[in-house]
């Protein structure tokens, strides 16, 4: 019967849908009439500097912080009666679980407050939490717990997931695994939603990025578009005793900077830049990359200020 | 309510046994100290040491229900409480679950009070009377469940425990759990008529004097136990703070 209705749901109605969004915290603006909609079966990554309103925004989206002016819902509903369904399990960043309760037992409590869930021991299995499952939590590692918190995420098998810093603690192996699982559920139809820190996570494991300053959304779209939005690429060479002005003044490009025998130039048009460096200086051991997403979320959210 | 969440948190009480012994020691201590120094006095042909055992009897559950409003406020620190906003879990119920959870909380430390009036001095009553003081004690606790469950929201994580402390000392005082009103002047007869202790005292006494059950009693302990309940589940509803 669930099945039914989330099937319905997924041709109709967004998973995730904000309008005009907006809160203030005194004299600061921390969310700014944000529009924002999210279709089952996305997994959307929220990106931005500290203090750009991405808790802000998950905190309205979740129903625990009203907003002063536009509205928030999920599946159709408010966010309060989203969570009173069950429909949204949530994987907080720290805390949220008590330490005199074994990992099993508080997977096992957060399903009881749910009206469908799977079996504890799957769970427990999918975040790779069997091995500890069965001593108290204030006894475990960061990342240990990390993967109990995952687990009871998991368990309450909710519409939407929203999941903050959900890697934080966790060792390459765990994250990779963990990531493995979020797409195992956005595969059989949950929307998932994250905020992260770790920039490679977004560009690898979400298929949608939206990049927040100022509590604006600056950039929405895949890793592959926003990434495009910052052009250019940047030649990295050998050249000893480099002369900055000089290799500034050079064709296509844009950006000199100088680490010892190794210059880097950040390049609108790498390829008019790299034939004249190669045929005016004796640089060597020449490479040339494309900017990744860490350059567009400088870029995007740094330069200028668009907020006063 | 929620049976395993209930279950959990009886596993937690269990697995964290100091908030438990303490309930059960500090009220014992107290009967042992005043109930054998007056233990050949006597009011209306009740011993002294049965007057200060069901007295205490009510002390013991009331600490003990009192008692969660400190772990709620440490679960508040933990994020705890911002984590069951998110889940289908509604206020109601889990104030529901935390006021049930006091009430079998105050059941082992008036049992112990009854053991200490009984073995060390020498308490003999009819089976009657056990009962009516025990079940006495233990439903005027109510209000002070409630009490600790909006205390636990009130008051800070490690201010909790000792702001908890000395309202219900303050509370016992006032309500002539420690002297009898009768022995306090007028003005302060008149205010421990407002308090549920004095009440909760008089209703765990009342079958010792051979008294029915008061109305007023009912009522007083009743209103606070509904304006307690009331300010705990506002307080579960505006708190939502990260951990």
């Amino acid at each position: 019967m669930t099945q039914n209705v989330l099937a319905r749901d997924e041709v109709t109605v967004a998973a995730v849908d904000l309008r005009g969004l907006t809160k203030r915290y005194g004299q600061v603006t921390a969310v700014d009439g944000l529009d924002l909609t999210i279709r089952p079966g996305e997994v959307v990554a929220l990106l931005g500097p500290n203090g750009a309103g991405k808790s802000t925004t998950i905190d309205m989206m979740l129903g625990l912080t009203t907003p002063d002016r536009g509205r928030a819902e999920l599946f159709g509903a408010s966010p309060a009666q989203a969570v009173r369904d069950g429909r949204v399990g949530v994987m907080l960043q720290s805390g949220g679980m008590l330490p005199d309760l074994t990992g099993a037992e508080m997977v096992t409590l957060q399903a009881a407050l749910y009206r469908r869930s799977r079996p504890v021991s799957e769970a427990l299995a999918r975040a790779g939490a069997t091995g500890f499952a069965d001593r108290l939590i204030g006894g475990l590692s960061g990342g240990q717990q990390q993967r109990i918190r995952f687990a009871t995420a998991l368990v309450t098998t909710p519409d939407l997931m929203v999941l903050d810093e959900p890697t934080t603690g966790l060792d390459v192996e765990a994250r990779r695994a963990f990531w493995a699982a979020v797409h195992e559920e956005a595969g059989r139809g949950r929307t998932v939603v994250f905020a992260t820190h770790y920039l490679d996570e977004a560009d690898a494991y979400a298929n949608r990025i939206v990049l927040m300053r100022a509590g604006r959304i600056v950039a929405d779209g895949t890793a592959a578009q926003v990434k495009s939005i910052v052009s250019g690429r940047t030649i990295k060479a050998t050249l000893p005793g480099a002369d900055p002005v000089a290799l500034a003044a050079l064709p296509g490009v844009d950006e000199v900077d100088v680490r010892g025998d190794i210059v880097l130039l950040r390049c609108p048009d790498s390829d008019a830049a790299l034939r004249a460096l190669l045929t005016t200086t004796d640089a060597r051991d020449v490479e040339v990359t494309s900017r990744g997403l860490e350059d567009a979320f400088v870029a995007l959210t740094m330069d200028g200020d668009t907020s006063s | 309510m929620n049976a395993t969440y209930l279950r959990m948190e009886i596993r937690r009480l269990i697995r964290n046994r100091r908030l438990l012994l303490l309930s059960m020691l500090l009220p014992a201590l107290v009967l042992l100290i005043f109930g054998s120094s007056a233990k050949h006095d006597t009011l209306d042909g009740v011993t002294g040491a049965e007057y200060i055992m069901a007295s205490m009897a009510v002390y013991a559950a009331m600490v003990a229900a009192t008692g969660s409003g400190g772990t709620i406020a440490v679960e508040r620190g933990l994020g705890w409480n911002r984590q069951l906003r998110l889940t289908p879990l509604t206020p109601g119920r889990y104030v529901l679950s935390k006021v049930i959870l006091s009430l079998l909380m105050a059941i082992p430390p008036t049992l112990v009070t009854f053991l200490v009036g009984a073995l060390v001095l020498g308490v003999r009553l009819p089976a009657g009377q056990w009962l009516g003081i025990g079940v006495g004690a233990w439903l005027s606790t109510l209000p002070f469940a409630a009490l600790g469950v909006a205390l636990g929201y009130l008051a800070r994580p490690d201010s909790a425990q000792q702001i908890g402390g000395l309202v219900i000392t303050v509370l016992a005082a006032i309500g002539g759990l420690w002297i009898p009103i009768t022995q306090m002047p007028a003005t302060m007869r008149s205010i421990a008529k407002f308090t549920p202790t004095y009440w909760a005292g008089e209703i765990a006494r009342g079958p010792l004097f051979h008294h029915a059950v008061a109305g007023r009693a009912v009522g007083v302990l009743v209103a606070w136990a509904v304006g307690l309940a009331l300010v705990a589940a506002v307080r579960f509803r505006a708190d939502t703070a990260r951990a």
